[in-house]
């Protein structure tokens, strides 16, 4: 009995952890060229839910609509990052902390104009597949391990995209040396620009993705913000396979620890793991030590 | 401002609330409460230079401590307010103790983390017997012994000067913090860290410090709030009240003492004014934020400050 809830919410775990992920990783390409901490990312993922949730309530059941609604609002997010990046930070980009309050600016916004137009009751809606998979003995909804794949597929679009393109290379160019990669041409506006814009789309999908398997409402942005940090710092600002190992790692973690303790008890678990990995290793549980 | 300046509006806040209506005394109280909230907030950010997210933890601590003190230690006005500074100092400790070793984004994010889980810690109800639900019991109207004679709440004038004395009392220690060694000391690591750690400076025991001392501020402003509205909320917890400390802080000027309560002023009598003909308040208010920001980065009494200083220096160079 035991056993069916610890592998239940094993696998929860590692479907939240993917989603986790794909907006910690948004963060993190934000943080690593921007040198902003994104406080509205949160927001953006929230912004990716209601999306899904009213394509898929406006325009019914069609089938088919849910995959379309999974290309077209992260593409919306990315397009609405950029315009973030170009009118509001890019004044203000060399001043961090004020950025940084910005963006707590564009989270009011952003929360308050959900709530305006979308209302403050949580909603739902049912997975587009709702099978269910025969799994160590217990039934598993198929579409959770969809999502989980549509995570990993994106994840792992990021790191080919990063590595195999000449805009992934400059993106990581940028970051290394800004006035190197400025003076060898490279457009670095464009670069801010867009790296803006893929971090808001990836949060936007994670939010699309987890539309059917969460309910949605304008506060979830700020559920999900605690989760996303703490797999950022403990990942390691920057690192970016850290932060995917550290999404997974901390969303396990408090998906088991829920079986044995309350939730509230789970989360107090993560604060303190949190806090312990930074006393001993502040740079981060998946960065080699610098010698 | 000059050099009568302070004297100035420290004798209209004494001299003109009797002239006032009650209401309006209140609101000026709670003004000065949430002045004394947000310049917490500017010690650490403005002066230190460590963007943080987390003063409602305070605020929130310091009200709750104060109900506690009432409730269960039967303690008279003065211990509970004194109690609630402890209180907030406590918890500024803990969570500074593991934020301030880290700088940059790392204390940025760190202060974020602890105010929203411990908030939904709080606001999940498993915990009750750390808050006894959602909304507090409601506070018994204070009375207020001076030895000589025991004034009470009810009169909305003696609350008013209850709060104009604890927060003329921290404003002047403020000052006399940020005007002496330990000040320059911390605008020297808000300037560049590296090197008040190169001359020799404990950084991380200062840092700590000033973090402490600004939770104790946030505490007593709870523990004012709570006192004068006679209630105490987990949405005191909420770190959009955090944030709010950090709008009015850059809205009046950060690294000015006087700005955060500035800051305070200007939000709430435009609150009042445009929130009946706004349902949507903190849309106008995030737009604002962003305005500020890039237009103003330095505040209100930033801008004033620097606006004099060029006429000044205009002058003597005309000469």
């Amino acid at each position: 009995m035991i056993w069916d809830l610890l592998m239940l919410q094993a696998m929860n775990g590692l479907v939240w952890g993917l989603i986790i992920a794909l907006i910690a990783l948004g963060l993190s390409i934000i943080f690593g060229l921007l040198d902003i901490v994104n406080v509205a990312h949160g927001e953006l993922f929230m912004l990716g839910a209601v999306l899904g949730w009213t394509s898929i309530t406006v325009f019914g059941w069609v089938y088919g609509i849910f995959w379309f609604s999974l290309l077209i609002v992260p593409f919306i997010l990315f397009v609405f990052g950029m315009g973030i990046e170009r009118w509001v930070l890019r004044k203000i980009e060399d001043n961090a902390s004020l950025s940084i309050v910005a963006t707590f600016g564009l989270s009011l916004i952003f929360q308050e104009a959900v709530r305006a137009t979308f209302g403050a009751a949580p909603k739902r809606v049912l997975p587009p597949i709702e099978t269910t998979v025969r799994l160590f003995g217990f039934d598993y909804s198929t579409y959770r391990f969809v999502a989980a794949a549509i995570a990993a597929v994106a994840i792992a679009g990021l790191f080919l995209y990063l590595h195999k393109t000449q805009f992934g290379t400059w993106m990581r160019a940028v970051r290394q040396d800004r006035e190197m990669a400025t003076a060898m041409g490279i457009p670095t506006d464009k670069i801010f620009m867009v790296t803006f814009g893929v971090g808001a789309g990836l949060a936007a999908l994670g939010g699309v993705a987890a539309t059917p398997i969460t309910t949605v409402e304008f506060t979830i942005g700020t559920q999900m913000l605690p989760t996303t940090f703490i797999a950022v710092i403990i990942g390691g600002l920057g690192n970016l396979l850290g932060t995917v190992a550290a999404a997974i790692l901390v969303s396990e973690m408090v998906g088991i620890a829920s079986v044995f303790m309350t939730p509230t008890a789970a989360t107090v678990l993560s604060l303190v793991f949190m806090a312990v990995v930074l006393q001993v290793r502040p740079e981060g549980l998946f960065t080699r030590r610098r010698r | 401002m000059g050099k009568y300046g302070l004297p100035f509006v420290g004798f209209i806040l004494l001299a003109v609330p009797p002239f006032l209506k009650d209401y309006q005394q209140i609101f000026l109280a709670e003004i000065l409460i949430w002045g004394l909230f947000a310049a917490g907030f500017d010690l650490v950010f403005g002066y230190t230079g460590m963007l943080s997210f987390c003063q409602a933890l305070f605020f929130g601590a310091g009200a709750y401590g104060t109900a506690y003190s009432i409730f269960f230690l039967k303690a008279g006005i003065w211990t509970s307010v004194g109690f609630s500074f402890l209180v907030g100092a406590l918890l500024a400790f803990f969570v500074g103790y593991v934020a301030t070793r880290m700088s940059g984004h790392y204390f940025l994010i760190i202060t974020i983390v602890f105010s929203v889980l411990i908030c939904l810690v709080l606001q999940s109800g498993h915990w009750r017997w750390l808050t006894g639900g959602y909304g507090g019991k409601p506070l018994p109207t204070p009375t207020v012994p001076l030895g000589f004679t025991t004034l009470s709440f009810m009169n909305e004038l003696v609350s008013y000067y209850f709060v104009a004395f604890f927060v003329g009392l921290t404003y002047f220690l403020s000052r006399l913090i940020v005007r002496s060694q330990v000040g320059i000391v911390l605008q020297c690591i808000r300037e560049n860290e590296m090197k008040a750690r190169l001359i020799g400076y404990n950084i991380e025991r200062v840092k700590l410090a000033i973090f402490v001392f600004a939770g104790g501020l946030s505490g007593l402003a709870g523990a004012l709030y709570s006192l004068l509205i006679r209630y105490t909320n987990l949405a005191f917890f909420e770190w959009e009240l955090s944030g709010r400390a950090v709008v009015w802080t850059l809205l009046g000027g950060a690294g000015t003492l006087i700005g955060p309560f500035v800051g305070a002023a200007l939000f709430w009598v435009s609150s009042e004014l445009l929130s009946t003909s706004f349902r949507s308040f903190p849309i106008i208010f995030g737009i604002l934020l962003i305005v500020v920001v890039i237009a103003f980065p330095e505040g209100i009494v930033g801008y004033l400050k620097n606006y004099f200083r060029s006429v000044e220096t205009n002058i003597i160079t005309d000469r």
